[in-house]
């Protein structure tokens, strides 16, 4: 009957994180034992008390559903882990932080001087990239460690990335929609993801890009 | 019997009278309703983990005849949070009893 409880596991814990799947079939074992001991003080034989503690799990189809509500997926768990790699290997060297805040500054300095000088063209590709690059690698920089600092920030990145866009594709948006949503996909991904964690994860447990 | 969306309300009720393991809460959720409210066991612990998530209980690491058993309690927002359902329930509940006496 074990082997009834394995198949029960492997079904429930299905692509949940290594933590996450460690976490359930501790708890599910500890229910299944106390299940099990109960049932045999009531005169049940072995193998009846088994089988009476895995049919009181329920469906392990629908316990996946809803563990995967609550606890972080093996996807949820590899973006933290890249997020937590990419801070780590930029705040180990300080000289690629001052590169990050340095180069969207100097783009936006350049757009300015080069819009004053007439080349519109060059300055508004510079005015982009600069906005990109604040907006996406600056961002992690910025002292936005709090909810409410984070519920302004997160709709004023959106509203810039949007600006960009329209600033990038003008009236042709449109045209190139095809383009913009197969490369805005990854990133509308990641966002979907971070939505998903920060429903699962207690505040106090926040990495900094979650609030991002 | 089981009403959807009322296993945290019941869990944290569970939790109110004095802490205990998912087991022990499942067994006394269905013995006060006298087995009307018949859920499955296995999906005691995901709402577990919400009212965790949500602030509303904590766990800790308890022994039980000799084996670690994780415990839950609830805090004082997860009281907070019952005592809003109760009312709520209650007039739910009202409510209902009013519509199908008078048919």
């Amino acid at each position: 009957m074990i082997m009834e409880l394995e198949t029960w596991l492997k079904q429930a814990t299905r692509h949940l994180s290594s933590d996450s799947t460690a976490q359930v079939r501790i708890e599910i074992r500890e229910h299944y034992e106390s299940a099990r001991e109960s049932a045999m003080t009531t005169g049940a034989t072995d193998c009846e008390a088994d089988r009476l503690a895995v049919a009181a799990l329920g469906n392990a189809k629908t316990a996946n559903r809803q563990y995967r509500r609550v606890l972080l997926t093996s996807d949820e768990a590899g973006l933290l882990r890249e997020a937590n790699w990419e801070a780590r290997a930029v705040c180990s060297r300080p000289w690629l932080k001052w590169m990050f805040l340095a180069i969207p500054l100097v783009a936006l300095a350049a757009a300015c001087a080069l819009f004053l000088t007439g080349s519109t063209a060059v300055a508004r590709v510079l005015l982009i990239g600069g906005i990109g690059m604040g907006i996406l690698c600056a961002a992690p920089f910025l002292p936005i460690y709090t909810q409410s600092r984070a519920r302004v920030f997160r709709p004023v990145k959106w509203v810039v990335l949007t600006g960009m866009l329209v600033l990038a594709f003008g009236a042709d948006a449109l045209k190139w929609s095809w383009l913009l949503s197969s490369c805005l996909w990854p990133m509308a991904w990641i966002e979907w993801t971070r939505i998903s964690i920060r429903r699962k994860l207690p505040v106090a447990k926040w990495p900094k890009q979650l609030y991002l | 019997m089981n009403f959807r969306g009322t296993l945290p309300t019941l869990i944290l009720e569970a939790l109110e009278q004095e802490p205990s393991h998912g087991y022990r809460i499942a067994q006394r959720i269905k013995q006060r309703s006298e087995g009307v409210l018949d859920f499955k066991e296995g999906t005691l612990y995901p709402a577990l983990h919400k009212l965790e998530n949500d602030g509303l209980v904590e766990s800790y690491e308890g022994v039980e005849k000799g084996r670690s058993r994780r415990y839950y309690r609830i805090t004082k927002s997860g009281r907070g949070m019952l005592v809003k359902d109760r009312a709520e329930w209650r007039q739910l509940s009202r409510a209902v009893t009013l519509i199908l006496e008078e048919a």
